[in-house]
Formats: structure tokens, C-alpha cells, sequence
């Protein structure tokens, strides 16, 4: 059992450290160009599976989804969407933890950022970025600010978001006792799937250096 | 009869002790003695009714099983076993509900069951509740409830009559579909259910004969010209029973607070007698309390709660567990005491004595309560143990027998604090009720289970004391109470509801599951479960 952790902590690492550089070992030479279709769009997301938060316990949501717009870019790394809601949870699925119930209030927009393009695989790296967000689990309060590693792939639609610690902080812990303090490393895992607002229509991200 | 006795009232101290010793024999009647009635008869009464739906009025059917003995004994009580209310709604119906965003639904029945003997009739709720079920995409919903229902005991002879009344359906909505993200919160609903006035026999579900007397004994309720209400005064707390010729409208008549569920609750509020700070929750508490002498049920309705939410510390270091340990405190809080609200635990008898104790539960010192969370440093495991340790004596507010209050005095109540044994005596020494729930989350599923945030089940067992001060003008009730009531062995489950954090107060929206109502009161009023 042990053993199989530290194999799985080796994984989080490489991951972690392939995420770091700007190009991967599958482009050779990083993208600019960031071609998104349909673009400009509207798009929803929706959960595939459960999200799994974690500040020093874990906590699950059921439900979550999120919406915003996506466009074509350029540079490195790339704004391809804007995320306008993101909810944790709903009425009659509320987040849950050990603690209690939990209540993740987004601030919003946050982006999705494109870094690096597998022309391969069709599946783009880079992170959720400007994550800031409101959690109380009864009288405990704190916010979560950061950025989230993900992966998006284009045969699927599916936005994979696989956060390492380290990447999301914690600020202004209130009444969260030794659970949660500014040492705090939250993690965000989970996987969304995503469609052009109002279809069944999987958009698709293109990263090239022309 | 009652209706006789109030024409010619007797010399106050004759009555008072006869309704002494007649609360000594229902009281003792309660206890079920099978051994006298015959084996069962099993009825299936299949009833229409309408339903009252936010569409409009539907027909519904509603099977009611029971088993009920084939006769009994002048005095003798039993219970309908194996009570089982089906009640099958219509398509439409199911339209309201998915209209209100529900996915699943989990329902609690009220069938008011009158019960007539001769001319004399009274009202029990046989209460049902059921696990969720999920609701069809088309077609009707049919709901099973099952529960336990009031014991019945006819002291003269004739036959005893059950007839099928009105019906509630409390429904408590849920969406579970996972994508269903922009739901409103489909929340809760009752469904009012009236018998159709073609229902065979009106209603009628069983008939046991009682007494040893031939065929006449049995024949058809015979009504009295001249029966009239006694006219006893209402005592304020509701649901007294009321006499009714020939009236088959039923009135609640058992251990409950007939529409506690029609979310008639006290007040939870902080206020300037007790402000509220940064940690403060509310939260209503309610389920029930066995009196296994009794072989019975008290129901305590939902009482408020206010809480001081503690600050997880780090727990003791374990190799393979990261424990936070949280003492949180809290106290009742009815009418600004630190008390339950009265209930009522009212035992249905026949010869019109019915027997009715008002009572309350009251502190004598805090309510502690310790939680463990535990999570495992291998799989991430996390449970989180809570014990809620409640000094609280049981006061007999009032006692009435056949409408007649039998004087309990100011002073009537348990010795000591319900008792339980302690899982950890050397730090929780003293007499308190300890009740018990555990919430559990494996990673990535959703927690299940109690926890003090979001409520669920608490259960313990508790030793009921001795009655002492029970009784004025020398007439001692203590030892008919301590002999009737007390003793070990009575098992509690209570159901906690979410709580409100007032200084993070969440209300309900499409998004977020309410836990506060807009003025900080708890949005979330639990029901009982047996």
C-alpha cells in the first residue's frame, strides 16, 4: 500500500514538473497561436464525476458546472476562455465534507490558459488561473486564491482539472481552528465536460506555431 | 362515560381519586398482553382518495395493511402491527414534483384512524415514513410507508372500530441528478388526502370485538342521544380529544403534536438575551423517545438548539490518522429556557381515558458536545464521532386522565437527569443522556452519517429515574409514575437538521442548499424517524 503511494507521489511530481515548462517534450518548439472552434462561443460545463476539493480534509461535490466564453488567442501562454460562473454544489447537492456541509462561493472571472498543444493527442495543458473563491463550512470561513492545473481534449470535450499542491493558497482562515490555516495547500480535482452553450457541440482548442 | 360523569359531577375529592386509580389501570394497560387476544386478522383495505396537489385534486389510492387480533378483552390493549400505508399517486402528480426540480422524494404518512367504541369515538395518527425513492419518468408514484402506531385499549364491551380518515403525505424533495446544476431547491411538500366519499364502508378497516359477551357484544356502535363534550377546559397544548357522534372528521389524538409536521415549530433565534457570536449555530432537533415500559413512543417535536461551534484542535498523534478533535456547547432554547418544548405523550384508552402528560425536557447544565474527526493517512478515510452529553430531567407538566387533570403539582419530575452509561465515565462523570452519531466520508464520495454541521441521526439509550414532588393535597403520584414509566433500556433517536451559521449565514438559491431562512432561523426542519 505504501509502496503504491510513493509510485503514485513519483506521478504527481513528473506531472508537476512536465507542467513547468512552458513547452512539453510533444511540441517542439512552443505554441502561439491558439485556435478555438467555434470562437467567439459560449460555452457550459458540466461535471463528469464527482469534484473533489481538498483542504486538509477532503470535501466532494456532486454537482458542479460553469460557464463563460471562449476565443481563439494568441502568445504563450494563451487566454482561451473566460470563466464567468463556476458553481460548487446546488440545491439538493451541497458539497460535503466530514465537517459539514460546504458552501464554495466563486469570484469570478476566472480563465482557462493554454500552454502547450500534443498535435498527437489533441489534448492542450495549462491550468484554470485566477481561481479566487469564498468556502464556509459553518462558522468556518477562508478563501481560496491560485490556479489549478488541467488538461482539455478535444475528442472528448473533457477540461480535466488535477490541481497540485502548492498551486491554490489559503487566506483569511476564520474559525477554521488547526483544519485549515494559511499553510493550508488546497487541491482542486476533478472533470468537466464541455460544450458550445445550448448544443451538443464539443469544442476544440488548436495550439500552433505558424 | 365521560359525557355522563361531567352531568353529574361528584364531590372533587372522590373524583380525584377515582381518575387516580383509573390512570393506574390505562397506564398499566398499556402494556400490550397478547395473551388473551386471538390470533390476528389480517386486513387490506384498498381506498380511493383525493389528493390535494398543487395542480389540483387528484385521485389517489391508498392500501392500508394491518394486522389487528381477531378479538380482545374488556381492558386489554394492543397495537395494529405491521402497519403498511401505500399510497399511489397519480402521473400528474408526479409532474408537480418534477416541475419543482425534485428528482427523488422521500415521504412520511399521517393517517388519522378514528376509533369508535358504542357511541364514543377518538382519532390516533398512525404515522409512516419511508426511505427516498426515486420518481418515475412516467407513470404513478407509489410510496410505502411503515411505522409503529398508537396502542388501543377498550375497557367496556362492544366492538372497537378502526376507520381510515384523513391522510397527510409529507413529501421531502431532493435532485440527485448530478448535471442538474441550475435546480432550484425543490424543498418540501404535504399533500392533503381526503377519503372519497365512494370509499367502500366508508373507510372502514377493521373491526375487533371486545369482551366475552355473545354476538350483541359485537353488533353495530350504538349512538347516544345525549352524548355531548364533557367540556373540560382546553389546556393550551392542542389535540385534546374531543367526543364525536356519528363525526367521522378525525381529530389528532396520540403522542405527537398533530401538525408539528406542518412545520408549526417554535421560534430558533438568537436575541439580545443570548446574542449571537461569530461561531453561533441553530439548529432544530426532534425524534423519538421509547418508554419501553410503555411499549411506547413519545415524540418530541422539533426543538431548537442553539450552538457554539468549537475550533478543531489537533487530536493526539497516531501513525496512520490525522484526528482534530472540536468540544462544541449548546443548549435548548424554548421561550428563553433552556428547555424543549411540552409534548405530549397521550395514550389512547377506551371509556373515554384517554391519558395525556404534558411534559418537557429540561437542562441542569450545558449540552457538551465532542467530536473526533479522524482521516487516514493510507486511503483518506475520514469519520468524524460525536457524543452529545445532556444533563436534562424530565418534568411532568401536566397529567390528564379522560379529560379530568389529575394535579401533578409544580414540582412533578424525574430525580435525577435521564441517565446513560458513558462511554468515558473517569471525564464525563454525573448523570446525563449521551447520544451518539458518527458521519463518514470515503474520498471522492459524499459524506454520510451525523455530523454537527449538517445534522442527521443521533441514538443513545437512556435510564429513565424515579418521579419525585408528583402530586399535591396528599394524593402521591410519584410511585404511579415511577412504576409506569421509569426504568432502563429506553432507546432515543433523535434527527438533527442542518444547521444556520449566523455569521455565514447560506440561504437557499438554485446553487446553494439553504441552511438559513432570511432571518437567521434554520431553514431546515427535520423529521422524525423511528
Amino acid at each position: 500500500m505504501k509502496k503504491n503511494t510513493r509510485r503514485s507521489a513519483i506521478v504527481v511530481c513528473a506531472a508537476a514538473s512536465a507542467l513547468g515548462l512552458a513547452a512539453g517534450p510533444s511540441s517542439a518548439v512552443p505554441s502561439t497561436v491558439w485556435t478555438v472552434t467555434p470562437s467567439p462561443a459560449s460555452f457550459q460545463a458540466v461535471n463528469v464525476g464527482n469534484i473533489v476539493l481538498t483542504a486538509t480534509i477532503p470535501m466532494t461535490c456532486t454537482t458542479s458546472n460553469a460557464a463563460g466564453v471562449m476565443n481563439s488567442a494568441t502568445g504563450n501562454p494563451g487566454d482561451v476562455a473566460d470563466i464567468n460562473t463556476m458553481n460548487f454544489g446546488a440545491a439538493g447537492s451541497p458539497c460535503t465534507s466530514v465537517l459539514g456541509n460546504v458552501t464554495t462561493t466563486s469570484v469570478t472571472p476566472w480563465d482557462v490558459v493554454a500552454e502547450d498543444y500534443n498535435a498527437s493527442t489533441g489534448v492542450t495543458t495549462g491550468y484554470v488561473g485566477d481561481v479566487t473563491a469564498n468556502v464556509t463550512a459553518g462558522a468556518c470561513k477562508f478563501t481560496v486564491t491560485g490556479e489549478a492545473s488541467a488538461t482539455y481534449t478535444n475528442s472528448t470535450g473533457i477540461l480535466a482539472v488535477n490541481s497540485v499542491a502548492g498551486e491554490l493558497k489559503v487566506s483569511n482562515p476564520v474559525n477554521c481552528g488547526a483544519i485549515v490555516t494559511v499553510n493550508t495547500k488546497p487541491t482542486f480535482k476533478g472533470n468537466y465536460a464541455v460544450k458550445v452553450a445550448g448544443t451538443g457541440v464539443i469544442p476544440t482548442i488548436v495550439g500552433s506555431n505558424p | 362515560m365521560r359525557v355522563q360523569r361531567a352531568a353529574t359531577p361528584r364531590p372533587s375529592r372522590a373524583r380525584a381519586r377515582t381518575t387516580s386509580i383509573a390512570a393506574f389501570v390505562v397506564l398499566a394497560a398499556l402494556i400490550p398482553t397478547t395473551a388473551s387476544a386471538t390470533g390476528p386478522q389480517e386486513v387490506e383495505a384498498e381506498l380511493p382518495y383525493i389528493c390535494t396537489l398543487p395542480s389540483g385534486q387528484l385521485p389517489a389510492t391508498v392500501r392500508i395493511s394491518a394486522d389487528f387480533p381477531e378479538r380482545a378483552e374488556s381492558g386489554e390493549a394492543f397495537s395494529p402491527t405491521g402497519v403498511t400505508t401505500t399510497v399511489e399517486l397519480p402521473a400528474e402528480a408526479v409532474a408537480d414534483l418534477t416541475a419543482r426540480e425534485a428528482a427523488e422524494v422521500r415521504a412520511a404518512t399521517r393517517l388519522a384512524v378514528g376509533v369508535a367504541q358504542n357511541a364514543a369515538t377518538a382519532t390516533a395518527t398512525w404515522r409512516g415514513s419511508a426511505e427516498p425513492v426515486t420518481l418515475p419518468a412516467s407513470g404513478p408514484l407509489t410510496l410505502t410507508t411503515k411505522g409503529d402506531v398508537p396502542s388501543v385499549a377498550g375497557r367496556s364491551d362492544g366492538d372497537l372500530t378502526f376507520t381510515a380518515g384523513d391522510l397527510a403525505i409529507d413529501l421531502a424533495l431532493g435532485t440527485t441528478d448530478p448535471a442538474d446544476t441550475a435546480a432550484a431547491d425543490p424543498g418540501s411538500l404535504t399533500v392533503d388526502c381526503s377519503l372519497a366519499e365512494d370509499a367502500p364502508d366508508q373507510g372502514l378497516l377493521a373491526t375487533v370485538p371486545v369482551g366475552t359477551g355473545g354476538p350483541g357484544a359485537s353488533g353495530p356502535p350504538s349512538p347516544s342521544g345525549s352524548a355531548e363534550p364533557s367540556g373540560s377546559p382546553e389546556d393550551g397544548q392542542g389535540d385534546r380529544p374531543e367526543e364525536r357522534r356519528g363525526d367521522r372528521s378525525p381529530k389528532v389524538l396520540e403522542n405527537s403534536p398533530g401538525t408539528a409536521a406542518d412545520r408549526d415549530v417554535p421560534p430558533c433565534r438568537y436575541d439580545e438575551q443570548h446574542p449571537p457570536t461569530d461561531v453561533s449555530l441553530n439548529a432544530y432537533v426532534t425524534g423519538y423517545a421509547n418508554v419501553k415500559k410503555l411499549k411506547s413512543a413519545a415524540y418530541l417535536p422539533p426543538s431548537c438548539v442553539l450552538i457554539e461551534q468549537g475550533l478543531p484542535v489537533m487530536g493526539p498523534p497516531d501513525p496512520e490518522y490525522l484526528i482534530f478533535d472540536t468540544v462544541s456547547y449548546a443548549n435548548f432554547h424554548y421561550q428563553e429556557r433552556e428547555q424543549t418544548p411540552p409534548f405530549d405523550a397521550t395514550f389512547l384508552s377506551f371509556d373515554f381515558a384517554p391519558v395525556k402528560a404534558t411534559m418537557v425536557l429540561k437542562q441542569t447544565g450545558p449540552m457538551r458536545i465532542d467530536s473526533r474527526m479522524k482521516m487516514s493517512l493510507i486511503d483518506f478515510t475520514t469519520i468524524t464521532d460525536t457524543y452529545v452529553r445532556a444533563p436534562l430531567v424530565l418534568h411532568v407538566l401536566d397529567l390528564e386522565v379522560n379529560g379530568t387533570p389529575l394535579d401533578v403539582g409544580s414540582g412533578c419530575r424525574t430525580e435525577t437527569s435521564l441517565v446513560s452509561e458513558d462511554p468515558d465515565p473517569a471525564n464525563f462523570p454525573g448523570d446525563h443522556l449521551v447520544l451518539y452519531g458518527r458521519g463518514e466520508q470515503i474520498i471522492g464520495q459524499p459524506a454520510t452519517g451525523y455530523l454537527l454541521l449538517s445534522g442527521g441521526t443521533l441514538s443513545g439509550e437512556t435510564t429513565i429515574p424515579a418521579f419525585t414532588g408528583c402530586g399535591t393535597d396528599g394524593e402521591n403520584l410519584d410511585r404511579l409514575l415511577t412504576a409506569s414509566v421509569s426504568g432502563p433500556g429506553n432507546l432515543i433517536k433523535q434527527v438533527q437538521g442542518q444547521t444556520c451559521a449566523i455569521a455565514a449565514p447560506v440561504f437557499p438559491s438554485p446553487t446553494n442548499e439553504g441552511q438559513c431562512t432570511e432571518d437567521l432561523q434554520p431553514y431546515e426542519i427535520p423529521v422524525a424517524e423511528h
